[in-house]
């Protein structure tokens, strides 16, 4: 059966981020949105909420992001978690692929990397 | 940035009064650039060689450059290269401060000569500084004393530099490098860099101008400082520590930062505070090393 709204976690510590991130994520389509300001509140959404997209930042409060990628990749092997973050090393890169994120988006981001993310991970009709 | 440099230095030179210097950063949107002060700035004639084309303009009706050439002060090639020049903005200053007669061409010689020789600029990074090449500005007009780091705090300011000019305010000036020992913050955003180099970070102004800082990152009209405000000039930081902690990590060292945090009404000790003058106030940002 056709999936109507996709469910995206968007993690960040900013509200401002959450906020920029869920307007132009709106641009791309229609999505229903959960928020987390740190990674065990994201950990915790996910396992109740089972999201179809995950967006991450990585250094947040209480848990960081890798952590939570790991935590939540152990709960759900099919999680698709994209790394939002202003701190794209080589180092955070290997690490972030390594927990099993999918994606990798430097902030600040361009619309057309977050359309290309949608476009990618949440098709219609699957 | 170097359009003020300069405005400011001829101010502190004697040159100009406050309000003159004002008056031409206004004016210079409405000015044409002429050939004389691009030869001055350039190096290539006096004031006193384009005096003499400017008299011989009077009884002859030929352009400046032609008689410059003819009278063997330019050749066809520096001419060319002067025509196709780039406005820069402190020469559209100098010729708004010539044209109405507050400098002479003269003075205006003798001001680039000073300048370069008070901070002992060679041609090469003049050339650099005069297009706002920040690195180069940053190199030269900044100074972290007694630090082990020097070189990348300066690389730190030359990002936030640009970062400033980018997000926040492309006037973002700045105004001054100080060290001290005691200091309280108004209200500041605050994020640890940690590993083989450690520096706290700190966003630091007053009420209205982090107000408007993060109005102007957050693009909306924020009117106090709620949680949004403070989200914002956090963001920016953290925005700013994440792409240096890219730009270092290609030199082959690898930082982390800690999350970002505001306060209101904060001592730290030992900072060096770098000042910024931005069209609508002032910031700091602090660095104190770990």
């Amino acid at each position: 059966m056709a999936k109507e709204t996709f469910k995206i976690l968007i993690c960040d510590d900013s509200i401002l981020v959450r906020k920029k991130l869920k307007e132009a994520l709106s641009l791309c389509s229609t999505f229903e949105f959960l928020e987390a300001g740190d990674g065990q509140t994201a950990v915790d959404i996910y396992k109740k909420e089972k999201p179809d997209l995950v967006f991450m930042d990585l250094v947040i409060p209480v848990k960081d992001g890798i952590t939570a990628v790991k935590e939540i990749k152990e709960f759900d092997d099919d999680a698709l978690v994209v790394i939002a973050s202003s701190s794209g090393t080589q180092e955070n890169l290997k690490k972030a692929i390594k927990a099993g994120a999918v994606e990798f988006i430097q902030k600040p981001w361009e619309q057309e990397q977050l359309e290309n993310v949608v476009k990618k991970f949440l098709k219609k009709g699957e | 940035m170097f359009t003020q440099y300069f405005g400011n230095y001829l101010l502190n030179k004697g040159y100009l009064t406050p309000k003159q210097l004002h008056e031409g950063l206004e004016q210079i949107k409405d000015t044409r650039l002429k050939l004389g002060v691009l030869a001055v700035n350039a190096g290539y004639m006096t004031a006193e060689e384009t005096e003499k084309v400017n008299e011989a303009q009077k009884k002859h009706d030929k352009r400046f450059g032609e008689l410059a050439i003819e009278m063997g002060y330019l050749n066809e090639e520096q001419l060319e290269e002067l025509l196709s020049s780039q406005k820069l903005g402190h020469l559209l200053l100098s010729q708004v401060l010539v044209d109405k007669g507050i400098m002479t061409l003269q003075e205006f010689e003798k001001a680039i000569n000073e300048y370069k020789r008070d901070y002992s600029i060679s041609d090469e990074e003049f050339e650099a500084i005069q297009k706002d090449d920040i690195n180069e500005i940053v190199n030269k007009f900044t100074k972290f004393e007694g630090s082990k780091n020097e070189t990348i705090l300066k690389d730190y300011i030359a990002l936030f530099a640009k970062n400033l000019i980018r997000f926040i305010d492309r006037e973002a000036v700045i105004t001054e490098v100080t060290k001290l020992e005691d200091y309280e913050c108004q209200f500041a955003a605050l994020q640890d860099i940690k590993g083989e180099i450690s520096l706290a970070t700190y966003i630091e102004t007053d009420e209205d101008s982090f107000i408007k800082f993060a109005s102007k990152y957050a693009e909306e009209d924020l009117t106090s400082l709620n949680e949004m405000a403070e989200a914002s000039v956090g963001e920016f930081l953290n925005l700013h520590n994440g792409i240096f902690l890219v730009n270092i990590s290609n030199q082959g060292i690898e930082l982390k930062m800690t999350p970002q945090e505001v306060y209101r009404t904060i001592k730290v000790d030992n900072i060096y505070k770098v000042s910024f003058d931005l069209s609508f106030g002032k910031i700091n940002i602090l660095i104190k090393e770990g």
